[in-house]
């Protein structure tokens, strides 16, 4: 019989299902995505009402496929929209949990995360609950931090689990420390965000959530500000109606109808010229932030770095390549593996490669 | 070769002054700032309502100084903002006027340049030409340009055309080269801040530097984030106009550091005050990144980098854009502005013959 160490149970709510995963190491043994239908999902006012009904979807899950829970030491949950942190694991206590049900920033399906591994670690004998890499992690220089108005502060909020673990995921291939290299990693999903990684710290991104930075799928980035003013006093729109236009139903979707990129991908190249023309051009402002960040690193760029689900495209790789190929080699990571990420995360702990933190 | 000697009146008006010029061919012979006094200026309600006292003034000057008024065989107007047209030189005509005076583009001094050329042109005699030149309107936009991230907004190409094309030529004169056949960035340092790709002789990108996006500049706020506007607007109490004149002309450094004076704030960081040395840095820092921004438009190729305006005159600041982007490419620095030169000079040209005078329709 295997020696039953090392076992971590990850918990990775989203807004629509919740997936969950036991590794031994960073070997998968168990994966599961548990899809929510919106009518079961209706019946919650609050994403915070759904802790104890995912909770116990997840519990039956674990046992009707006969999961050892005793053999769990980590119990790794996805992060949420805390205050900022910095990058890496943190240990879930009452203050974090605090922020997680009251989040200073919004309600998302990833503050579940570390309120449900917490319960679940207490019930076990071995376990201890974390979170790892929040969206909130905050490594920004001061220069990145300041907008044009003393009143608006540019904020850190980006896909940082995943872009961590592929700028990891190279540093090592290449066999130089993550902390020794000037990496721009480009997350490309529902949203895109751009990060600036100077030894191993995320000093600038574009603000991937509502703020700044190329239109994506599912949001709009940057927006000619007049305008947005404009129709906030127009009468026609309430605050929630235009911030929904800004993140949910921005980009693609607001030009489509569409979040899925690779069907405006396919329009595009069965000769819709307007398809073509808005695909090239969410490729465009994205070679544009590229461009950007190169000069927050003093345009010493050791590689470009994609990733997430629109880097299957080669097409759209290539467009962006065509702009930014003098700038560095770029390396090519498709699609996400989060719950691989927290495992990894996990395991740093284990190793005793990184002090959780305690969140404040 | 021409031998004769073509006199030019070259009309600029600005916020509180109207700056005239005198050209003979290529050389400036008189140049004066005619204020104009908060008191005078007050009884207007309308910009436009202006443009009797603003020609009554340019008129005095000219014979108060005992200059040759029936010389003057063309006047060159700033252009102001009208519908999106091609860069060059336009003959003034009813299309032209009707759109300066309507409000429809937005309402700006500028929009008194052309105004001012058409109503001084024509009390210096009926032979008189007059023109414009390279309107803050002009669009070279490619297609990509012009998306922004919801089709319910276009990016608009609003920038310092003229003085940018005015540069970028010398430069490439400079150089012994063809202006449309290089790929340069062109940065415009002054009140607002445009950084713009030219393309072979197109400025094919540019931030929307009225009221759109790119680096914050002494009085504007550029990019902000998309959210947090959002919300302030609906939740500080302020009325759209009051969020309009804190971001549009009261932000970037008047707002941070409460002077609209670059010169200003550079003598304060020479004298080491962080506040200054943090926003000056900062501003900075945006400038380079929405030049790697327009590196990438550029296909990552390009022949140079060129900085202008007026506060190309900080060392300081220039040095930090510089060690940001000197990797990209040549960086070469033209402090100040050479509008008036670039207006006098396309107007000669076209009195001449030698460039084709553009019909606003």
């Amino acid at each position: 019989m295997l020696a039953c160490t090392n076992h971590i149970l990850v918990i990775n709510p989203g807004s629509t299902s919740t997936k969950i995963a036991v590794y031994r190491g960073l070997q998968s043994m168990f994966q599961k995505n548990i899809v929510h239908s919106e009518e079961e999902l209706s019946i919650f006012d609050k994403v915070a009402d759904q802790f104890e009904f995912r909770k116990d979807i997840i519990l039956k899950e674990l046992s009707s496929n006969d999961v050892d829970l005793d053999c769990i030491e980590i119990v790794m949950g996805r992060g949420g929209l805390i205050k900022p942190v910095p990058s890496g694991v943190i240990t879930v206590n009452d203050r974090l949990k605090e922020d997680l049900r009251n989040s200073p920033l919004g309600e998302h399906a990833s503050n579940l995360g570390g309120l449900i591994a917490d319960d679940i670690a207490r019930s076990l004998p071995n376990a201890k609950a974390y979170i790892a890499d929040p969206v909130v992690v905050d490594e920004f220089d001061d220069l990145a931090r300041i907008t044009g108005h003393p009143v608006l502060e540019r904020k850190s909020i980006f896909h940082a689990l995943n872009q961590k673990a592929i700028a990891y995921d190279y540093a090592r291939a290449i066999n130089i420390p993550y902390n020794e290299l000037n990496l721009i990693v480009v997350h490309m999903g529902g949203g895109v965000t751009v990060g600036a990684h100077h030894h191993g710290r995320v000093i600038d991104v574009n603000q991937g959530l509502d703020g700044d930075g190329p239109f994506s799928p599912e949001r709009t980035g940057t927006l000619p500000v007049g305008g947005v003013i404009g129709l906030c006093f127009s009468g026609k729109y309430t605050e929630k109606e235009i911030r929904k236009m800004v993140t949910g139903k921005g980009g693609l979707v607001a030009y489509f109808n569409s979040n899925d990129a690779r069907h405006i991908e396919d329009m595009a190249k069965s000769g819709d010229a307007k398809a073509k023309l808005i695909y090239e051009a969410m490729a465009y402002q994205v070679a544009k932030e590229i461009g950007a960040m190169a000069t927050v690193l003093f345009s010493h760029v050791d590689a470009i770095l994609l990733t997430g689900g629109m880097a299957y495209s080669s097409y759209f790789v290539e467009l962006i390549s065509d702009r930014v190929k003098n700038l560095a080699a770029i390396h090519v990571f498709p699609g996400e593996d989060e719950m691989k990420a927290l495992a990894k995360n996990g395991v740093k702990v284990f190793m005793g490669e990184i002090e959780p933190m305690v969140y404040q | 070769m021409h031998m004769e000697r073509t006199t030019i009146l070259v009309i600029n008006p600005r916020a509180v002054y109207t700056r005239i010029a005198i050209y003979e061919n290529y050389n400036i012979l008189f140049l004066k700032d005619i204020q104009h006094p908060d008191q005078e200026l007050g009884r207007f309600s309308h910009i436009i309502e202006q443009l009797n006292y603003r020609k009554k003034k340019v008129l005095e000057e000219l014979d108060n100084n005992g200059l040759c008024m029936g010389c003057v065989k063309a006047v060159v107007g700033r252009g102001g903002l009208v519908k999106p047209v091609k860069s060059g030189i336009y003959a003034m005509n009813e299309a032209l006027i009707h759109d300066l005076k309507s409000s429809e583009f937005g309402e700006d001094f500028v929009d008194l340049g052309g105004l001012l050329a058409e109503e001084v042109g024509k009390e210096l005699g009926k032979n008189v030409k007059s023109y414009i030149v390279d309107p803050v309107t002009v669009d070279e936009f490619n297609d990509y340009a012009r998306f922004t991230g919801h089709p319910d907004f276009d990016r608009k190409s609003v920038f310092h055309t003229l003085n940018q094309k005015a540069i970028a030529r010398r430069h490439a004169k400079a150089l012994m080269r063809d202006y449309n056949e290089m790929k340069l960035i062109v940065v415009h340092l002054g009140s607002g801040i445009s950084v713009s790709a030219h393309d072979h002789g197109r400025v094919v990108d540019s931030n929307q530097v009225l009221d759109g996006d790119g680096p914050f500049s002494p009085e504007r706020t550029g990019s902000l984030p998309i959210g947090d506007v959002v919300r302030y607007c609906f939740r500080s109490g302020k009325t759209e106009t009051e969020i309009i004149n804190m971001l549009m002309h009261g932000g970037g450094l008047k707002a941070y550091l409460g002077t609209f004076s670059a010169l200003e704030v550079d003598a304060r960081v020479n004298h080491d005050d962080p506040d200054a040395t943090k926003v000056f840095g900062a501003m900075a820092y945006q400038v380079s990144k929405e030049i790697g921004a327009m590196f990438a438009v550029l296909d990552s190729e390009i022949d140079g980098i060129i900085i202008t305006g007026g506060i190309a005159n900080s060392r300081w600041f220039v040095n930090e854009i510089i060690k940001r982007v000197e990797k990209m490419g040549p960086v070469h620095v033209y402090p100040g502005v050479r509008e008036l030169d670039s207006m006098a000079q396309r107007a000669l040209e076209a009195l001449r013959g030698d460039v084709e005078v553009l019909e606003y329709k």
